[in-house]
């Protein structure tokens, strides 16, 4: 057992510099730093694949590090189990949670215990139990004697604080803890971690939603391709927009051969989607593609794009909204009512959801076609001229077809000849849930060589990515995806990763933020807007223009040098009152939003124009503070 | 059942250069043919009376009835289910046999048995397919009342009023060849064909290796994860009239432990009960090994309460001798 050291709050109680960790031949961790102080919520931020899941892990013995060094309280770390983790006083509470949902709260708060000789006392557990509850103010919301089976995702959380406490953690690791909770639940994670903190642990906060990082965290660590850097930064002397800059960088990657063609809206529409819903993970999705076209759907994981695309193929039962293909409305319940429209779908895990391992190569190839397939036989021979020639394409050995077994492929293979089994079909829209997942690099651009390829036989090509690079890389159109509800629509030559992130973080805010300019747009005939400025340039988080109004000269997710918009003077000067542009065409308030702790939000604009009568600014200033307030 | 996965190993390789033992080596129905090979050598050491002519005979004949339940057990394994309740299945179709033959002809009579057969073997199905419940459990009830209902239309007793013209369906010879037998050969040829050459049979095979892809391919899983229980059902009932046409008598124990035997022989013939492996021809080798060992045992006067320790340790130091060695085939 592990000396009872207690830290001072302020006592730096780990430091990591330099970890590396490669996974086959993905570097997942070049040069990760991160450094912990008892007392403190430290946000560890990045962007999908930045590496924060696999550091958050080495630091809990979940993995092993392949160089660098970690120091926690002064020793050296070298955790050969997680076991070796929790003696030493660090927990993690994991996004998809490790409890054991048959036992109960009690008997799950103090799994670990099982593990130790001896006979446990249930009356001392039990007891324990209460004042841990009680230490996190939930004494009474859970009762100990319930199935965790039969809690909420919220108490789930709970019982893995209460058993990280029961093992006397110092330092608890929170990996995406509110990505399945409602508001409310957040507010009482938060009420919760601030009483953690004040106990003098030190909690890592890992999270890609700014506002919350800006609502709880005290210092920052930001990762980039697996290296920090931001290392440790008070979260109150940077800025939302500076934030996002760190988190995707400058530079994009070059392994884009050809830019994406500009968008032809002469091309029909082949498939329209329309008001879907498959909750509770699809709320509100619409989105049309058409012939020939490759359309992103962008998103950060979790955000129900995978869900969308099952319930559009009949994997997923759908509560609403329409499907139409060319035209006719569809209606699939199962797949092979969607294949029969002409709809493919390449799900997202080839192990599980694509791969028959029992079957050879050439029967994996063809199991869309047994599916479409009427009759009694097999009718391989049908399709056998045209095995031949997709073979060709996807550089594939002829006799390796005959291989009975399709896992010694390497995943770029697996992945083309999943891909080819819908090319059989020959489908009028192709569905591809991460098609690169799992793929090397080198021959990622080959993957998207034959997706450009499918899309100008006429095929309409819907790709999800969570890689934004490469969603922005090769698609002529982006819908964004966010908590289950597409918030923008927009050719990708008007994005980048930076606005794409931006436009993808899950913002608890947003409905009201719409609400607000509404209401605000509709009393005044004007345009509201939610930008963030960032020296001389600014980045558009919402637009809403009445009716008649003209717009301020950007749209949704747009980011543009402060000069290039309608509204230059205005959005320069920031002033109290309204600003009339130079050519006294409008005027136009800006609001500063701040959350609760007094970080930047952005800032709420509401511009109209010169006929309409300027509306008095201190009654509006008001409305957006009050918001600001109840959003906080 | 880990695979391993070898990222980058399919690019530049050629074509295989193994030798055609190595390749053999690596079916598991090849090895366990060998077994049997090496059993009947053995068998014939110890008894001379083992290769003569007349046991072949009597081997075959003796593996007729449970030949045709490990067909449907195939079906059922090869879907990653299990089917328990093909003895008591059997022998309500026996009775409902039984039964039948007093008011109606004989093909009316056998067709009522094979129907029932396969009406339970759909109510099973549906109950595992489509509610999702475990197929263990469902086919273990459905057990207990087949047997139960055995008793109940048999009045607990022995049905022998069987009229002796049944008897044309075991006793008949083709060329030398009893047609039981023949049957036997015709029903492993279809099965084969069907499980190899047609869009139903590698349903099949996709489903039990993997169900979500297979639903994902736009298969219809549901149906083909019924099938196989209406086959495994109705070929019971075609198991029991050949075992009746034979002593002309229903007992309402008949079929008892007949699932033993059958999923024995199933998994003998190298069928993984996770589902997604296995062939028609490694149970036809599963049914001989199990029906030779038990010849073999009666020839030398073994006791048979000895002969249940005996095959159930055969059974096992086969299994344990089969992981050994394809442990160390699929390393390489």
């Amino acid at each position: 057992m592990r000396e009872p050291k207690k830290t001072e709050i302020g006592e730096v109680v780990l430091t990591a510099r330099g970890v590396e960790k490669t996974f086959d031949r993905t570097r997942a961790l070049a040069g990760a730093e991160l450094e912990l102080r008892a007392g403190e919520v430290h946000g560890l931020l990045g962007a999908n694949g930045a590496g924060k899941s696999t550091l958050s892990k080495v630091i809990s013995g979940h993995v092993t590090r392949d160089a660098g060094e970690v120091t926690y309280k002064g020793r050296a770390l070298n955790f050969r189990s997680t076991r070796d983790a929790l003696d030493a006083g660090i927990a993690i509470v994991m996004q998809e949670t490790t409890l054991a949902p048959d036992l109960t709260v009690l008997e799950n708060i103090f799994l670990p215990e099982l593990g130790r000789p001896g006979r446990l006392s249930y009356g001392a557990l039990r007891k324990r139990a209460g004042e841990l509850l009680a230490s996190l103010g939930h004494e009474h919301v859970l009762r100990l004697d319930d199935e965790v089976a039969r809690l909420s995702a919220a108490q789930r959380q709970l019982v893995e604080i209460a058993k990280a406490l029961a093992l006397d953690a110092d330092l608890i690791i929170f990996d995406e803890p509110t990505a399945s909770l409602s508001p409310s639940e957040v507010e009482r994670l938060f009420d919760i971690m601030a009483r953690l903190r004040a106990s003098g642990r030190a909690l890592v906060f890992v999270s890609h939603r700014l506002e919350e990082v800006f609502a709880i965290t005290d210092r920052v660590t930001i990762m980039r391709e697996g290296r920090t850097v931001v290392a440790s930064r008070d979260t109150a002397s940077l800025s939302q927009a500076e934030l996002i800059r760190h988190m995707v960088g400058q530079e994009l990657g070059a392994i884009y051969a050809t830019p994406a063609a500009a968008p032809e809206n002469a091309k029909p529409v082949v498939l329209a989607v329309e008001g879907l819903r498959a909750p509770p993970e699809v709320r509100n999705v619409s989105f049309q593609v058409r012939k020939g076209e490759i359309l992103g759907l962008g998103g950060l994981v979790g955000a129900g794009r995978s869900e969308a695309a099952e319930a559009i193929f009949g994997l997923r039962p759908r509560a609403g909204g329409t499907i139409t293909m060319e035209g006719r409305v569809i209606d699939p319940k199962k797949p092979h009512q969607a294949v029969k429209a002409g709809i493919g779908f390449v799900a997202e895990d080839r192990r599980v959801q694509n791969i028959v391992p029992d079957l050879s190569v050439k029967e994996n190839l063809l199991l869309a076609h047994l599916g479409a397939h009427q009759g009694f036989g097999l009718a391989y021979q049908s399709r056998e001229k045209k095995i031949g020639e997709l073979l060709d394409s996807l550089g594939l050995p002829a006799h390796r077809l005959l291989d009975d077994n399709m896992l010694t492929f390497s995943g770029g293979m697996q992945q083309k000849i999943i891909i080819a089994r819908w090319l059989l079909l020959d489908p009028k829209v192709l569905l591809l849930d991460e098609p690169t997942k799992g793929v090397d690099i080198g021959t990622r651009s080959s993957i998207y060589a034959l997706l450009r390829d499918i899309a100008a036989r006429g095929v309409a090509v819907v790709v999800i990515s969570s890689d934004f690079e490469e969603l922005l890389g090769i698609s002529e159109r982006i819908v964004v995806i966010s908590d289950g509800t597409t918030i923008a629509d927009l050719p990708s030559r008007l994005l980048d990763v930076e606005k794409l992130t931006l436009l993808a973080a899950p913002r608890t805010s947003m409905r009201q933020n719409t609400e607000l300019l509404r209401s605000l747009t509709a009393e005044t005939g004007g345009a509201g807007f939610w930008a963030l400025i960032d020296g001389d340039r600014m980045i558009c988080l919402n637009v809403v223009t009445a009716a008649e109004a003209p717009g301020p000269g950007f749209a949704a997710g747009e980011a543009k040098a402060i000069g290039d918009t309608a509204i230059p003077a205005a959005l320069q000067r920031r002033a109290a009152d309204f600003v009339t542009e130079a050519d006294g065409s409008r005027s136009t308030l800006l609001v500063p939003m701040k959350s609760q702790r007094g970080h930047d939000l952005g800032w709420i604009g509401l511009s109209v124009p010169a006929g309409a009568g300027v509306p008095a600014a201190e009654p509006i200033r008001q409305r957006i503070e009050t918001l600001n307030r109840a959003a906080a | 059942m880990s695979h391993t996965t070898n990222p980058g190993a399919a690019t530049a390789e050629g074509p295989r250069q193994t030798s055609i033992v190595a390749r053999l080596g690596r079916r598991l129905e090849i090895r366990m043919l060998g077994l049997a090979i090496v059993l009947a050598a053995i068998l014939s050491l110890l008894s001379p009376y083992f290769l003569t002519t007349s046991n072949l005979f009597n081997i075959l004949d003796q593996s007729v009835v449970i030949g045709i339940v490990a067909v449907g057990m195939t079906f059922v394994i090869l879907i990653g289910g299990i089917d328990l309740s093909v003895g008591s299945v059997a022998g309500l179709a026996g009775v409902i046999l039984g039964l039948a033959l007093r008011e109606f002809p004989i093909p009316v009579a056998i067709f009522l048995a094979v129907a029932t057969g396969a009406f339970v073997g759909l109510i099973s199905g549906v109950l595992i397919a489509y509610f999702g419940l475990a197929a263990f459990v469902v086919t273990l009830g459905v057990m207990a009342i087949g047997r139960s209902l055995c008793y109940i239309l048999s009045g607990q007793q022995s049905i022998s009023d069987i009229p002796d013209s049944i008897q044309a369906i075991v006793y008949t010879d083709v060329l030398g060849v009893p047609t039981n037998v023949i049957f036997l050969v015709i029903l492993y040829l279809v099965a084969w064909a069907y499980l190899t050459r047609t869009k139903g049979g590698r349903t099949i095979y996709a489903i039990g290796s993997n169900a979500e892809a297979a639903r994902a391919a736009g298969l219809s899983v549901l149906f083909y994860s019924v099938l196989p229980y209406v086959v495994s059902g109705a070929l019971s009932a075609v198991a029991i009239i050949f075992s009746v046409a034979q002593i002309l008598s229903v007992d309402p124990l008949a079929g008892t432990s007949w699932e033993l035997d059958a999923i024995a022989a199933v998994v003998i013939g190298g069928a993984s009960l996770f589902g997604g492996r296995g062939t028609i021809i490694g149970t036809l080798i599963g049914v001989l090994i199990m029906v030779m060992i038990r010849n073999g045992l009666n020839l030398m006067n073994v006791s048979p309460y000895w002969q249940g320790s005996a095959i159930g340790g055969i059974i096992i130091l086969a299994l344990l001798v089969e992981r050994l060695i394809s442990a160390r085939a699929n390393r390489r």
